[in-house]
């Protein structure tokens, strides 16, 4: 990204968080695609790269990229809506690179040494085994560190400069996300209450603080793209705080069915997951009604220009509104009562709801918020589509909802197979998935997942090359 | 031979593709119910069609209880559903409601 538009260092860090973000999001999508052919072709760089080595840097690379691209969109934003500078920018610049290199090592020792021997070591330096973040302590050190940095960065910037609501609900859920990585550092003998802590870490970060962030970012973002009134959008971004931490903090409950917990979280699980679909619905109304509103005001003065100031930014947005009712919301509902869910658990229903609800809720609007950084890194006034934008959300978005109906198909298999009718037993889990419909499913997953990393490859052409497109307004 | 103890007897096998249909119903009926709300509201449909939206939260509320029939729900979570029903029909009232007031009080 060329930066000879850019009015301040905040942005300029921004787009450095940007880049790495999206060759993260390259080499999660490569390491899915070498798990994905292992699925089909189960001796695949086997004792070279494994199925387990693969899907740690799968999951893992997926969650660092989007952190790296919500730290950017924090950058990006800063200096538009407090009117000034970030302060310890240079501090924060410093702690990128320091940030970049602890995940260069991380991804080198998963991929060169691979295990330990089970001990302090391993956990020390090489992993520490807990799903979805899986970095070894010295690395969790440092990431305490950076995202100390982040949020002073964050905070002085905050209360020094114009404190608009879009801030004020950042600083309050950067300062949840960053503290509650926390309760994922230490562990227990007592793998129950370990997973009880843990899934405070992923479920509180993906489900209350993720949400909340995407809902600041959203206000943003309709505030720059069409023009929306930063007050109605703005008040509704406290509306949805509320809806999310009310219904998200303890639709907790629905992780805690079966692993060792008491038994009222059956029913705490059971009403707040019930109620967790409709702040997405509500979302949903939001993006539709600005939009109308904001394009309805424009018509009334007898113009038929269209407000949008950026439309791959706002496609973007617009599939993370439907992305996120349907992989969050659909996908998710599906499986959460207790009664159904004691037979999709751990199925690939499971992998199907996340697929979509991590593209659905995050990829999408980060991917939007890249596409506003380019604009105005290249001084773009109308930012419009070119074919590689058009190709390169249809082939991701298409891909991804590709390999999450076959995923479904595959976790409906196993539902049926490997739980209803078997009971769950060793010898279940095999014959569900010795299927033809499972192992044809998987076949659609890997098919689908090359045509996602090609739609990968023509969106960072894109991103890459827009800047200079002459189709652009200037 | 499958042991007899391992497998849960609480859904019925034919009952699952029903259970799954009716949950994402539930939410694309939902969606569609305060879809058509706000767009009569910001006057992209004509008024009409508020007609169909509640036809829509009626089909939504019918997947709950089909939903929640099919699962043998315990009557906490029957309770809870009725509440999530009960929620998502007020859901568009009150988000039009606070968005057009702050609407009109910036604008007027």
């Amino acid at each position: 990204m060329a930066n000879n538009h850019l009015t301040s260092e905040s942005k300029q860090l921004a787009t450095w968080y940007f880049t790495f973000a999206a060759i993260l999001f390259g080499a999660q999508l490569l390491f899915g695609l070498v798990a994905a052919i292992q699925y089909v072709m189960p001796g695949f760089l086997y004792e070279i790269l494994d199925f387990s080595i693969a899907r740690i840097l799968h999951i893992n690379a997926l969650v660092v990229w989007m952190v790296f691209a919500m730290f950017g969109s924090v950058y990006w934003l800063l200096p538009d809506e407090t009117g000034i500078e970030t302060i310890g920018i240079k501090i924060g610049k410093l702690i990128y690179w320091v940030f970049v290199a602890a995940i260069v090592v991380v991804v080198l020792v998963y991929l060169l040494v691979q295990v330990g021997p089970a001990d302090a070591t391993t956990i020390w330096f090489i992993t520490e085994g807990r799903e979805y973040i899986e970095a070894p302590r010295w690395a969790d050190w440092g990431i305490v560190v950076v995202a100390l940095t982040f949020v002073a960065n964050l905070f002085l910037t905050g209360i020094k400069g114009k404190q608009t609501g879009i801030v004020t609900v950042l600083m309050a859920d950067m300062i949840a996300f960053a503290g509650l990585y926390l309760a994922g550092m230490f562990f227990t003998d007592n793998i129950s209450v370990d997973q009880y802590w843990w899934w405070w870490v992923i479920h509180l970060w993906v489900e209350a603080t993720w949400e909340v962030f995407v809902g600041a970012i959203a206000a943003y973002g309709l505030i720059t793209m069409i023009g929306a009134h930063r007050k109605v959008v703005e008040m509704w971004l406290w509306i949805e705080v509320a809806m999310l931490f009310g219904s998200g903090i303890l639709g907790l409950g629905h992780h805690y069915f079966w692993i060792g917990t008491p038994e009222y979280w059956w029913e705490i699980g059971a009403l707040f997951s019930a109620l967790e679909p409709l702040p997405l619905v509500a979302m949903f109304v939001h993006v539709l009604y600005d939009w109308g509103k904001t394009q309805g005001g424009e018509e009334a003065r007898g113009s038929s220009a269209s407000v949008i100031k950026n439309k791959p930014a706002f496609t973007w947005f617009v599939l993370n509104a439907f992305g996120n009712f349907l992989g969050a919301g659909i996908w998710g509902f599906f499986h959460t009562l207790p009664q159904v869910n004691l037979y999709t658990h751990g199925s690939q229903f499971t992998s199907a709801h996340g697929h979509l609800a991590f593209f659905g809720a995050y990829a999408t609007i980060l991917i939007g918020m890249m596409y506003i950084a380019v604009q105005g890194t290249n001084g773009i006034k109308i930012m419009k589509h070119t074919k590689a934008s058009i190709w390169g959300v249809s082939m991701v978005t298409g891909g991804v909802v590709g390999m999450t109906v076959a995923l479904t198909i595959a976790g409906y298999v196993q539902v049926l197979v490997s739980r209803a009718q078997m009971g769950a037993t060793w010898a279940a889990y095999f014959d569900g998935q010795s299927g033809s419909w499972f192992t044809q499913a998987m076949d659609w997953r890997l098919i689908l997942g090359a045509v996602t990393f090609s739609g990968f490859l023509l969106l960072a052409k894109d991103l890459l090359t827009t800047g200079k497109s002459p189709v652009h307004e200037r | 031979m499958i042991d007899p103890s391992v497998v849960r007897p609480e859904i019925a096998l034919d009952d699952f593709l029903p259970i799954f249909v009716s949950s994402a119903l539930v939410l694309v009926f939902g969606g569609i119910y305060v879809g058509i709300y706000t767009a009569v509201k910001v006057k992209l449909l004509k008024p009409w069609t508020m007609v169909i939206a509640y036809g829509f939260w009626m089909l939504t509320a019918y997947c709950l209880y089909l939903m929640g029939s099919l699962m043998h729900v315990g009557e906490f979570t029957a309770k809870a559903l009725v509440v999530a029903a009960i929620g998502l029909f007020l859901l568009p009232f009150a988000v039009y409601y606070m968005q057009n007031q702050v609407h009109e009080e910036n604008e007027h």
